[in-house]
């Protein structure tokens, strides 16, 4: 005997999801999902646009999702803006971070203090994508040590993302990386994808990343 | 990595499912659907749901039917609908970028079948 379910195995997920978003429309904020391979820069990143647009009087705080340790986190700090540290297992744990961690490190903050909160989501491109956080606007980084072909082989991730940040533009004389290639790559998966270079090492492109973070909210 | 976390859910919504209906047989299948979009390697879930079933009343020997479906788009500009072989997100006839996505980001259990006896 068969019976018809059809349930999608995200709807727990996908419900705190909408929760979220929720919370976020209520209290006035804005929530934003960093997401990238390991070492593509998210959390040096951070630390160059978040000076910037407290200058502009945003006022920011930033959900950790580093796996094992507190270093990001810590890194983080010490710019003075709050800080909800998810770590998930000692040795190692999960892939991506779920709306069931997400909503509960949300509530951490003064939530009506705040107008943009940055999720810097685990380094993976395939977990991450799958798994809504509830977040307003999802942001890939890719750096320019990747391969050009980053987007063909994860179109989920530059599917869900509104925004494409790449970084490390300062090693572009030492590499053989051509960044039109991937810009090219990146609009075949989603040709709506608003793309910005930059170097968060030595700051090149960050006026108009800030301009286009702060458009985003 | 993220079948695991899958095939988890998977256990759970059958789980519920069963209890609902009040069955006690065991299930032989679970039909389950899953977009090509979505980046499921089947055999990767496969192996989730096999090692996560083992200690589940009813589910012991359920076998884990997966059907993957093709990634189709409609252009919004010229109505045309094309079925992606590649990553190319992009209307085939007329070069648009506008299109919707029509099939291919399923992610959800079909139906469940249990044995007669």
């Amino acid at each position: 005997m068969k019976i018809q379910i059809v349930r999608d195995v995200l709807e727990a997920n996908d419900q705190l999801a909408g929760d979220i978003r929720n919370v976020a429309k209520k209290e006035g904020f804005t929530l934003m999902n960093i997401m990238s391979s390991p070492g593509s820069g998210k959390t040096t990143l951070l630390e160059r646009l978040i000076p910037a647009l407290t200058k502009k009087e945003i006022r920011t705080a930033v959900i950790e999702g580093d796996i094992t340790t507190t270093a990001d986190a810590e890194r983080i700090v010490r710019m003075n803006i709050p800080v909800a540290q998810i770590n998930t297992e000692a040795f190692g744990g999960d892939c991506h971070l779920g709306a069931e961690v997400i909503l509960p490190a949300l509530h951490q903050f003064d939530l009506s203090s705040l107008d943009l909160i940055f999720i810097e989501n685990v380094g993976n491109l395939v977990c991450p994508a799958e798994f809504d956080t509830g977040a307003n606007v999802n942001v890939v980084v890719i750096s320019t040590t990747e391969g050009e072909d980053k987007p063909l082989k994860y179109p989920l991730m530059f599917r869900v993302c509104q925004v494409a940040v790449i970084n490390k533009i300062d090693l572009l004389p030492h590499l053989d990386f051509d960044i039109q290639i991937l810009e090219e790559n990146i609009r075949k998966i989603n040709p709506m994808m608003e793309i910005v270079s930059c170097s968060a090492q030595t700051g090149a492109g960050f006026d108009e990343l800030t301009k286009l973070v702060i458009a985003k909210r | 990595m993220h079948e695991l976390q899958i095939a988890t859910n998977i256990i759970s919504i059958v789980e519920e499912e069963i209890r609902k209906a009040g069955k006690t047989e065991d299930i032989d299948f679970v039909y389950f659907v899953a977009g090509k979009m979505r980046a499921i390697i089947p055999e990767s879930l496969q192996f989730s749901f096999d090692v996560m079933k083992r200690d589940k009343p009813f589910l012991t020997d359920a076998e884990l039917k997966i059907s993957e479906i093709p990634i189709k788009i409609r252009c919004k500009n010229c109505k045309a609908e094309h079925t992606l072989d590649e990553p190319v997100f992009r209307c085939e006839t007329c070069s648009s970028p506008e299109i919707e996505i029509i099939s291919g980001d399923e992610l959800y259990i079909d139906s469940i079948e249990f044995s007669d006896t």
